[in-house]
């Protein structure tokens, strides 16, 4: 029977356990389960949001049914709770054992394989089709935290040289703004674009799935591969679906983690089929205009000299009763 | 009856399947099986034959199956119709 491990030492023969299995005891995780036999902790596995991980069975165990129990109780669990999607990171060996049960291969490269339970990338692909229009289609993956005149920039050089432009907004919810606002931000800031289609990526580009460490500025060495395990995606799955042949980023000078981003577009979509187009970025003040500027000088109060960093529909947003709730916490206005 | 509430039931393992249910305003199936191209067609004539008996009309129904046979279907299916119905 599957069980909660809650006691210290159940957590001690669990870090055992997956350590004698070559994983490491990963904090932190929302739900920790394991089955005991006579006392002795067979199987582990746990469950942090979306992701399940740490799933191992002991040696002495494995090629039954182990496995099967666990994962159905955390995704069990993690359903009652709210959760729809589940994936989960093994190496590309280990992937047919999930595919078994009923987890679709995302993406793999090298060392690691995404897998997801169930067809979650199929229905977010499906809430798209009658947007897609046959042609030479373009692309962008933007957070537009805020939405600036340096996206602005970047969407017009994009949208010239396309049939039909795709930007899409991240859908995760790490941002100072959150997604609501972006993407309003983004619609009214491009909506005199005919060929512009604003759409988010749920959990498939940039995520805290495919992408943590985004979001931890400065990443960890684990961070490259997770960079390819994204772009991998975005070329084998989601680019073909919506006609993109290429990818429009920035270019990149201030922030680390998005500079190895682009760096890795560079070696990883163009073998796949997605060309990958670097735009200058536009300067403002001699500085390039970059949404962490602009929150820097939101948090600052320096409401002067934003309005010649973002749009008008951005300024205005960010002038809104909702707008200021959102960066001036301190309810100082 | 009439789906009020999410619902789960069965298990991953072999020769089970997972039924999950959700509200919805129009009824949607969707199943994922391992035999898919043998036995796809059996598996929704059946899911089909269960909301039908239960006058299921409306919701979202997914079903992940491992090769469960028809009587497993009809229990995992009719439990969590009777999960998302109750009160």
């Amino acid at each position: 029977m599957v069980t909660s491990l809650l006691s210290t030492d159940d957590l001690t023969q669990a870090r055992a356990l997956l350590e004698a299995t070559g994983l490491q005891f990963e904090t932190p995780y929302d739900d920790l389960v394991g089955i005991f036999e006579a006392g002795r902790l067979v199987a582990v596995g746990a469950r942090q949001g979306r992701t399940l991980k740490m799933l191992a069975v002991a040696p002495s165990h494995q090629g039954g049914t182990l496995l099967d129990e666990v994962v159905t109780e955390l995704v069990g669990r993690g359903y009652q709770e709210g959760v729809d999607s589940f994936f989960v990171f093994t190496s590309p060996a280990l992937a047919p054992n999930f595919e078994t049960l009923n987890f679709n291969l995302l993406a793999a490269s090298g060392k690691t394989a995404l897998l997801e339970y169930g067809d979650g990338l199929k229905r977010y692909l499906a809430r798209f089709t009658r947007l897609i229009r046959p042609g030479n289609n373009g692309a962008i993956v933007a957070n537009c935290n805020p939405f600036t005149l340096g996206h602005r920039y970047l969407v017009e050089k994009a949208a010239a040289a396309v049939d039909q432009l795709f930007l899409f907004v991240v859908r995760e919810e790490r941002s100072l703004f959150p997604f609501g606002a972006r993407m309003r931000m983004v619609q009214d800031g491009t909506s005199d674009l005919a060929n512009v289609t604003v759409v988010d990526t749920s959990w498939y580009a940039i995520s805290s799935i495919t992408f943590p460490t985004y979001f931890l500025k400065d990443g960890d060495p684990g961070g490259a591969i997770q960079m390819e395990l994204d772009l991998m995606l975005f070329a084998q799955r989601i680019a073909p679906h919506f006609l993109v042949k290429t990818r429009f980023v920035g270019s990149e000078p201030l922030c680390g983690t998005t500079a190895a981003y682009n760096e890795t577009m560079h070696r990883v979509l163009p073998p796949l089929g997605v060309d990958v187009r670097e735009i200058e970025r536009t300067n403002a003040d001699q500085q390039p205009i970059s949404a962490s500027r602009v929150r820097e000088m939101l948090l600052r109060g320096e409401l002067e000299g934003i309005a010649e960093l973002v749009p008008m529909s951005t300024l205005d947003f960010l002038l809104s009763s909702e707008g200021i709730k959102i960066w001036d916490k301190g309810g100082a206005r | 009856m009439k789906i009020v509430k999410k619902a789960q039931a069965g298990t991953m393992q072999s020769s089970d399947l997972m039924v999950f249910l959700e509200p919805a305003e129009t009824l949607n199936v969707t199943i994922e099986s391992t035999v898919l191209k043998q036995f796809g067609a059996l598996i929704r004539a059946k899911v089909d034959e269960v909301l039908a008996k239960h006058g299921v009309d409306a919701g979202e129904v997914r079903i992940t199956d491992r090769g469960a046979l028809d009587y497993a279907i009809e229990a995992r299916l009719e439990t969590a119709i009777m999960r998302a119905t109750e009160g």
